[in-house]
């Protein structure tokens, strides 16, 4: 994966984050900002285009899912392309149902990023999208849509190949069982999928 | 009716196997070895070892990773009940569901593999012997017609089944789990030898033991030994588990007398009253809808339980207007699966320092321990059942329930190996109902024109008030391990008849050809040159895994096929 693709700003993503968190702070147009926005939501840069979400719903899901899973000294799920793994599962994957919770939801999460900030959710500094996290996990009217994107946000992130090869313990044919060894054999990591 | 072949010698075999899965895989070698020429017939297209199109695919090389897209659910709405089985890493080894359409009068789960193999390459490797506790249980309590056989009349081929197979596995000496000749057996984890200690520790009437698997823990006829990568079910490279097309069609082929035929539907077997006996099988070609016939001197019926009485149902004719070999009334009935999803999962702690290599295709074992002997006889059932569980650390998906958390704590916790968690779930026995049956719906027709199968098969009070002991007594052995939060479970809406994929019965053994369609040979009382030695011949279920049984029982028929055709008894 190349993260360093450049943007059509000729910003790479690095500085894209960066200049995303200075912007925040600055008055500069919503149509800069969602720009921006959208950038971080998307490993491949402003390149990648949602196919089935909308534009606005997809910078939601990717600024949630990097929340629950943020960049540290491991990748973030923006890192690996979250968001595109949300779009997939979206356009084929989910029933009608599942489609209405989960666009209905995001769309409710920029709503009360408005009500509260007059900003996209996307928008928003990590404390402010905490708080509205927050709400939401605490909101049992939304629980199907909070439970789903949990759950996307983690497989997405946890099956990929970046995590699944190079954060987890990647051992594709052990070719042996060893029922009880020291954990420190293993190392700090759990074992990449099973 | 155009048909192809009638009366040709090209078309003529001394033995026809229909299906190629786990039974037809063992007639083909069998027969064919013993220098029969053999003509198998698979419904199916075929899969060769090694075509296993994702048995080296890695999570993120699946576009929805573990999902399936809606629109090949709507395709195997009815496969995908078992809630792994459609996962896009063995989907192609489920039959579509539009194609080949049944209907319920009670809900049934049908789950079916039509390919070269069919369900000897997913199936669940799990491989026990019956014992006499089974065979003689329907006469003993009653519930039903005896057995005609008892275990010195199987154990030689238990014996002969798991040498060719190869069965990973410990001895234990209990008389209701025979022992067996087995490979050495798999490891414990740590939290399993803790649990192991303790059930010893705090029970007398049960063991808990290794699983007896069909995975290879050596290199072993050939077959390569396992890699503890646990993908069994997208097909094995290794070869290291069971499957026809790794073992028995192999073996089949290097006979030189072995002929597999993809795409052929068998739709009846061909009745000559002049005869007064099965002469062959007529079959649709699945590609091309031409309908072929084939003759021979013995037929062996081995495409699963439903189809297998599916074919003998089809086949009418003035001598059998209720199917073949149908004197009884008792062909489709007695439909039986086992009942299972109920058992318990508990925390161990005082092992974070510890961990496992590799993934192992495997659990752990607790032989039945109900209903053995007075001490153990249960007041609320019959029968018994036995727990298959394991223990591991908690992977990521933890994560997914833990609601109010999010953030960098989150994920490192997730990158690290979780608590260690053991659990149980029971496979009990269900009884052979009668009234539990399957029937033809000449109204529903499949893509080529069949009537089709409609199930009319329910769980009883025995098997609830099983359940009910099923789950306690997972709680008890998580209890006596020092489990802490232990969550018992028992979903019997998830585990319909046909879920636990273990059909058996619609075409029992029996002694008096009044109450059974099979005698103690697996041959159809009234054309013994016709054998059926898949589930559809069993009398009743046991609690444990039937396939080595069928491995078993049709290399005994297959024996005594080949020795009546020498004594001429089958001409």
């Amino acid at each position: 994966m190349n993260t360093e693709t450049k943007n059509s700003l000729g910003m790479n993503r690095r500085d894209a984050i960066k200049r995303a968190g200075f912007a925040l702070g600055a008055a500069i147009s919503a149509s800069t900002l969602s720009g921006v926005a959208f950038a971080q939501s998307s490993r491949s840069g402003a390149s990648w285009k949602p196919v089935n979400l909308k534009r606005r719903q997809v910078e939601v899901a990717g600024a949630i899912a990097e929340r629950i899973l943020p960049k540290t000294d491991t990748p973030g799920a923006l890192d690996v392309g979250v968001p595109e793994f949300m779009d997939i599962l979206y356009g084929s994957y989910m029933t009608k149902e599942e489609r209405s919770i989960f666009a209905k939801g995001l769309n409710a999460m920029n709503q009360r990023a408005r009500k509260a900030h007059k900003k996209h959710f996307a928008e928003l500094n990590a404390a402010q999208q905490d708080d509205l996290l927050r709400d939401l996990a605490a909101d049992s009217k939304n629980r199907e849509f909070y439970e789903k994107v949990r759950e996307l946000t983690l497989v997405g992130y946890f099956t990929s190949k970046e995590v699944g090869m190079h954060v987890l313990k990647y051992d594709p044919i052990p070719g042996m069982y060893k029922g009880c060894i020291p954990r420190s054999e293993v190392g700090d990591t759990a074992w990449s999928y099973s | 009716m155009n048909i192809q072949g009638k009366g040709t010698k090209q078309n003529t075999y001394d033995a026809i196997v229909i299906g190629s899965g786990i039974s037809g895989g063992w007639a083909a070698k069998e027969l064919s070895e013993k220098g029969l020429k053999t003509l198998v017939l698979e419904r199916g297209r075929d899969v060769k070892h090694g075509e296993y199109p994702t048995a080296h695919m890695e999570p993120w090389e699946f576009e929805g990773r573990n999902k399936i897209s809606q629109g090949k659910l709507a395709r195997q709405q009815k496969q995908n009940r078992t809630g792994y089985t459609t996962s896009p890493a063995s989907a192609h080894w489920f039959v579509d569901d539009v194609d080949n359409p049944y209907s319920e009068d009670q809900p049934f789960d049908w789950m079916r593999g039509y390919h070269v193999g069919g369900r000897s390459l997913l199936w669940g490797r799990q491989s026990y012997r019956f014992s006499d506790l089974d065979f003689e249980a329907n006469a003993k309590d009653g519930m039903s017609i005896d057995w005609p056989i008892r275990y010195k009349d199987i154990a030689p081929w238990y014996d002969y089944a798991e040498k060719f197979a190869g069965i990973s596995g410990q001895n234990e000496g209990l008389p209701q789990l025979p022992d067996g000749s087995f490979l050495p057996p798999m490891a414990m984890n740590c939290v399993e030898e803790h649990v192991r200690k303790r059930i010893t520790e705090n029970f007398s009437d049960r063991i808990m033991t290794i699983g007896r698997a069909a995975n290879l823990t050596q290199p072993h006829n050939g077959r390569g030994n396992c890699q503890y990568r646990n993908r069994c079910i997208r097909g094995c490279p290794y070869g290291a588990y069971f499957s026809s097309n790794a073992a028995t069609l192999p073996a089949g082929y290097a006979s030189g007398n072995l002929t597999l035929r993809p795409f052929s539907i068998v739709n009846q077997i061909i009745y000559d009253k002049n005869k007064d006996k099965a002469v062959g099988v007529r079959i649709i070609d699945a590609e091309t809808n031409e309908v072929i016939e084939y003759y021979s001197k013995i037929i062996f019926s081995c495409a699963s339980a439903i189809a297998s009485t599916f074919i003998l149902m089809n086949s009418k004719s003035d001598r059998f207007p209720n199917g073949f070999g149908n004197d009884s009334g008792e062909l489709g009935h007695n439909l039986m699966d086992h009942h299972f999803k109920v058992g318990a999962s508990g925390r161990i702690d005082g092992y974070d320092d510890k961990y496992y290599k590799g993934r192992r295709p495997n659990g752990i074992y607790v032989p039945r321990f109900r209903n053995i002997d007075k001490a153990s006889a249960q007041k609320d059932y019959v029968r018994g059942f036995g727990y298959q569980g394991r223990a591991s650390r908690e992977e990521w998906s933890r994560g997914v329930a833990e609601l109010a958390r999010f953030g960098k704590d989150l994920k490192a916790d997730l990158i690290e190996p979780g608590p260690w968690r053991f659990g149980i779930g029971s496979w009990g026995e269900c009884l052979p109902y009668h009234d539990n049956k399957m029937y033809l719906d000449d109204k529903v027709r499949d893509k080529w024109g069949q009537p089709t199968v409609t199930f009319d098969c329910g769980w009883k009070e025995n098997e609830y008030s099983m359940r009910k002991d099923m789950k306690q007594s997972a709680v008890d052995i998580l209890e006596a391990s020092g489990a802490k939060d232990i969550t018992p479970f028992d979903t019997p809406e998830k585990s319909a008849p046909g879920n636990c994929i273990h059909e058996m019965g619609t075409a029992r053994m029996g002694r008096d050809p009044k109450s059974s369609v099979l005698n103690k040979w697996n041959q159809v009382h009234s054309s013994p040159n016709v054998f059926v030695t898949d589930g559809a011949c069993m009398t009743s279920a046991a609690c444990v895994n039937p396939s080595l049984t069928y491995m078993a029982l049709t290399a005994r028929a297959a024996n005594h096929a080949v020795e009546e055709l020498k004594k001429g008894n089958l001409s």
